[in-house]
């Protein structure tokens, strides 16, 4: 996997490790920051993952490779609504580490080939996702941008 | 071979001229940025000192561009934490812009050596300074441990 291109972001949270690992995989959370989707799993090592847009669309599914809460989560992830990016197999991890009164998250997306449009496409969303995220968990509000599924479908991208 | 560049993007709910604000006056920077208040007039060709709690000037740089509050850039020194690397020279941009409803803080910083010693620390530290940044901004209060 070394030629793959990958998009590495590191953000401390004013939160706890529990904290952060329910915003990061329950529906309560990710509706809000996520652009109104829902992970549907089950949080096992091989449960089938979905992230699941409001009308009912998969915009991306894969399984879990790792899953060691609240440390370490590994899952893979394929784009299933963007005809262009559909077939890639990207490989998403989450560390998170506790630091002081904070936790320390770091987000890795790999991509599955060395032109990897994926990598690409995630590297100007996550940004948001994650600053929104961050917002949740310290003042309760997330970022108006994030908390709902965009008409053009691009989520948290500027085109 | 390639030099390394460490880019940064986050979104801050507060508006630009809050981010400007924090990016350039000492009583902010103190708060968020390992203790160092940076001091400058802030026009292009001025020196920015980033001064101690001790009171001692550790690194200087020198005003690149300034296009208030959308873009700064400078030079400056970047030296390892226990002192022992130094490189002169990188420059480091701040571009701040409105998408989303919301403030972008874009950070690039370039001109390491290609074989760098002291960039993975340096972005390392980036990440968070511009974490409790945010966390200023929007709660009031710096992350504790980046007052150093």
């Amino acid at each position: 996997m070394n030629n793959q291109p990958k998009f590495v972001y590191v953000t401390y949270i004013r939160t706890t490790p529990e904290k952060l690992w329910q915003a990061l995989t329950e529906p309560e959370f990710t509706r809000k920051y996520w652009c109104n989707t829902v992970q549907e799993c089950e949080w096992k090592e091989g449960s089938p993952w979905r992230v699941m847009i409001p009308d009912g669309r998969v915009a991306d599914s894969g399984k879990i490779v790792e899953i060691d809460p609240p440390r370490r989560l590994v899952l893979t992830w394929e784009n299933q609504f963007r005809e262009e990016l559909k077939g890639e197999v990207t490989r998403l991890t989450y560390e998170l580490e506790r630091k002081s009164d904070s936790v320390k998250l770091t987000v890795i997306h790999e991509g599955g080939t060395p032109e990897s449009k994926m990598v690409e496409a995630v590297s100007n969303g996550w940004p948001h996702i994650l600053a929104s995220l961050k917002s949740l968990l310290e003042t309760g509000e997330s970022l108006e941008g994030t908390r709902h599924w965009p008409e053009d479908d691009v989520c948290a991208n500027k085109k | 071979m390639a030099t390394p560049e460490f880019i940064y993007i986050t979104y801050i709910h507060a508006p630009p001229e809050r981010v400007w604000e924090a990016l350039t006056q000492a009583e902010f920077t103190r708060q968020f940025w390992g203790g160092y208040q940076i001091q400058s007039d802030w026009k292009p060709g001025s020196p920015v000192s980033f001064v101690k709690p001790n009171g001692e000037t550790d690194l200087k740089g020198e005003v690149l561009e300034v296009e208030p509050p959308r873009l700064l850039s400078y030079t400056f020194a970047c030296q390892s934490r226990d002192g022992s690397v130094r490189e002169d020279g990188t420059r480091v941009t701040f571009a701040i812009s409105v998408e989303f409803g919301v403030t972008k803080l874009k950070i690039t910083h370039e001109g390491f050596l290609p074989d760098s010693r002291v960039f993975t620390e340096v972005s390392q530290g980036w990440q968070a300074i511009l974490s409790s940044l945010k966390t200023l901004l929007e709660t009031g209060k710096p992350l504790p441990f980046t007052r150093r």
